[in-house]
């Protein structure tokens, strides 16, 4: 699967542990130099609560939040610049459910056997995660505006059409405006690859997945809360989306500390020309 | 969901842009001038004339009128570089985006030969005549009267928030010149000489003290036929596609960039704080201005996205709002309208000027509405 025909997937379907293992695991094998065109690796994500290190080929703690950890063959774990993977069968597997109910596993790792190279930088891997995260943002956004506008113009109440109000305007108009920013994001960090459009496009989708993820709910009212209905399945897809592969706050100083680097007089060409002139 | 297509500058672009960038390097180097905030920027006639010495006025006509025939989003491209670099803009600000492309479309054929060539040469300066104390967001509203005499119209009635007519010599007034039951119908635009007997200008100082909005009272001003716009009685609709002209561009969203870009030159970013306010603008700047320019290619390919302009003018000035308040948070003090440092007296300007991003050309209210309509259609 090409990169580009991978995010796609991503954008259409939502989660897809075969796109995703194609666009994270794959590709961190294949920037160590360790393999290929691996089909089934999935990538801990890392984290503040994660405690894995890599002695002597063997791996040793614990991994969280690991997306389809049960089902995958190999897990790929970057550490201290080193990419080890671990077949799945030599660690221990507890079955979670991330925020969304999809599989976030914990995975603990007992002197596990890995097979390792150097060379990664941390802050690539948050990079191409980042890029998997917008194409998967853009979708479930388009899809939560598409049932907020067609919920709005059926729904009535006070005899007219909830949408016939400014308020419910207001957060349509917002939904629409957060789920064009994303779209664009998801478009551009799918045709041109670099960091700066991939910071600036995980900040967006990741203020999309936070306020438009609000005036939906609004939008929909009582029934958009509950498991039956399939706005909150994409709003709790959003939220943890949102918290991989940097969040806010990780995105705008990363951002901002490259912009700074560059000077005042390179703001505004930044803006326009983005990657390929400065590096983030 | 409106859909917005990300597009490239192509090579031609760039090169006009890179065109620019050089132009006002030499032209109005940094350090030369008192910069503005977007399309705030000072009035000066002699640079006006420069831009159309090099074709960048009215860019966007054609030929024969003195245009390059360039398209929206050559202009689009020059506008954007004049505003973020604080460029004197204000001479030829509305001849340049509206009064040109609307005679264009509209005016007749003498209008087209009076009017485009001196707009294409820095030569004709134009303002708005819209609102009315009596007709602001509901502009159908208006009550300027326009009763007919000989050989055109006797225009009577109050023009308000007119940027410019103490300065200018033309406004394009929407009238009323006849009463219908559809209030939509009856209303005509007509180009008004503010030098005309029976215009007084008032003018009404901004919050910072600036005197540039203005009260036009018209005493029964004689407007000759030739100077209706369009069909009497269009006015309307000639009107609201004017607005996609209006709404569509970058003075949505730059309008406090130098503030941003001046902080950095004095202030630096070493702190946490402020690379994040930096880092959240420069995205939000870039998602923005890729959703402006798609705007701009659709109105080159000729569509009238009146709707889509809506939703960004709605986000780009609620943005340029944000990022003021987002630099404005880094600094401790009351800013000094009249201190030594660029950045501190960009920052007062910003702070006075930013209420009316949200209202001048459209308030937020109404742009939502106009918006929400297209998102149900």
């Amino acid at each position: 699967m090409s990169t580009a025909g991978a995010l796609a997937v991503l954008r259409e379907r939502g989660g897809d542990s075969a796109a995703e293992s194609a666009l994270l695991g794959a590709w961190l094998l294949a920037q160590a130099g360790l393999e290929g065109r691996d089909s089934d690796v999935t990538v801990a994500p890392g984290g503040a609560r994660d405690s894995v290190v890599l002695r002597e080929g063997r791996v040793s703690g614990t991994a969280h939040g690991v997306p389809w950890a049960r089902d995958a063959a190999r897990i790929a774990l970057l550490i201290d610049g080193q990419v080890a993977v671990v077949e799945r069968t030599a660690a221990a597997i507890e079955p979670r459910e991330d925020l969304a109910g999809d599989a976030g596993d914990t995975v603990v790792f007992e002197r596990a056997v890995a097979r390792s190279a150097p060379g990664v930088d941390p802050e690539a891997l948050l990079v191409r995660g980042a890029l998997t995260r917008i194409a998967l943002m853009a979708g479930a956004l388009e899809r939560a505006c598409a049932i907020a506008i067609e919920h709005a113009g059926e729904r009535h109440q006070f005899g007219r059409p909830i949408a016939s109000f400014q308020a419910v305007q207001q957060h349509l108009v917002t939904i629409a405006q957060q789920a064009a920013l994303a779209a664009v994001a998801a478009d551009t960090t799918a045709r041109d690859r670099g960091a700066f459009e991939i910071a600036a496009g995980k900040l967006l989708a990741n203020r999309a997945a936070l306020s438009a993820g609000r005036a939906a709910h609004q939008v929909m009212g009582a029934r958009g809360t509950t498991r039956e209905h399939p706005l909150g399945q994409l709003t709790r897809r959003l939220w943890v989306w949102r918290s991989q592969y940097g969040d806010e706050h990780y995105w705008s100083t990363r951002l901002g500390a490259a912009v700074a680097r560059a000077g005042a007089d390179s703001v505004y060409p930044a803006i326009t020309a983005g990657s390929s002139i400065l590096s983030v | 969901m409106l859909r917005f297509a990300p597009s490239e500058l192509t090579d031609a672009e760039l090169a006009l842009q890179a065109e620019v960038r050089e132009f006002l390097a030499v032209e109005l180097p940094r350090g030369s001038f008192a910069p503005g905030l977007g399309m705030a920027g000072a009035r000066d006639e002699r640079f006006s004339r420069a831009l159309a010495a090099r074709g960048w006025l009215g860019m966007a006509l054609p030929r024969r009128y003195g245009g390059a025939e360039r398209g929206v989003v050559d202009r689009f491209i020059v506008v954007e570089e004049l505003l973020r670099w604080g460029a004197p803009v204000r001479y030829h600000w509305v001849a340049d985006r509206q009064s040109g492309p609307l005679i264009l479309r509209y005016g007749s054929e003498a209008q087209r030969q009076r009017f485009l060539p001196a707009i294409c040469r820095g030569e004709a300066s134009f303002s708005i005549g819209m609102s009315e104390p009596e007709a602001g967001s509901d502009l159908a509203a208006v009550q300027t009267r326009a009763a007919r005499a000989s050989g055109g119209w006797s225009l009577t009635g109050t023009k308000l928030w007119t940027g410019g007519a103490h300065e200018n010599d033309w406004c394009v007034v929407l009238c009323r010149t006849s009463e219908e039951d559809d209030r939509h119908r009856g209303l005509t635009q007509v180009i008004l000489d503010l030098h005309a007997p029976g215009v007084s200008v008032r003018p009404i100082a901004y919050l910072d003290g600036s005197e540039f909005f203005n009260e036009v009272v018209l005493d029964r001003v004689f407007v000759a036929d030739e100077l209706v716009i369009g069909e009497v009685g269009s006015g309307w609709a000639q009107n609201t596609s004017e607005l996609a002209y209006e709404r569509s561009g970058p003075e949505r969203w730059l309008s406090t960039y130098l503030v941003l870009e001046q902080y950095l030159r004095e202030h630096g970013a070493s702190d946490e704080r402020a690379q994040a306010a930096i880092g959240e603008a420069v995205a939000g700047w870039w998602g923005i201005r890729t959703l402006s320019l798609s705007v701009a290619r659709l109105l080159d390919a000729g569509q009238a996205p009146v709707a889509e302009a809506a939703l960004v003018k709605e986000l780009g000035t609620r943005f340029e709002q944000e990022v003021l308040d987002a630099i404005w948070q880094l600094v401790p003090d009351p800013p000094d309208p009249a201190a030594e440092s660029l950045f501190e007296r960009l920052l007062a300007a910003a702070i006075l000027g930013a209420p009316s991003f949200t209202i001048r050309g459209g308030t937020n209210e109404i742009l939502r509405t106009v918006a929400a309509r297209a998102l149900r259609a």
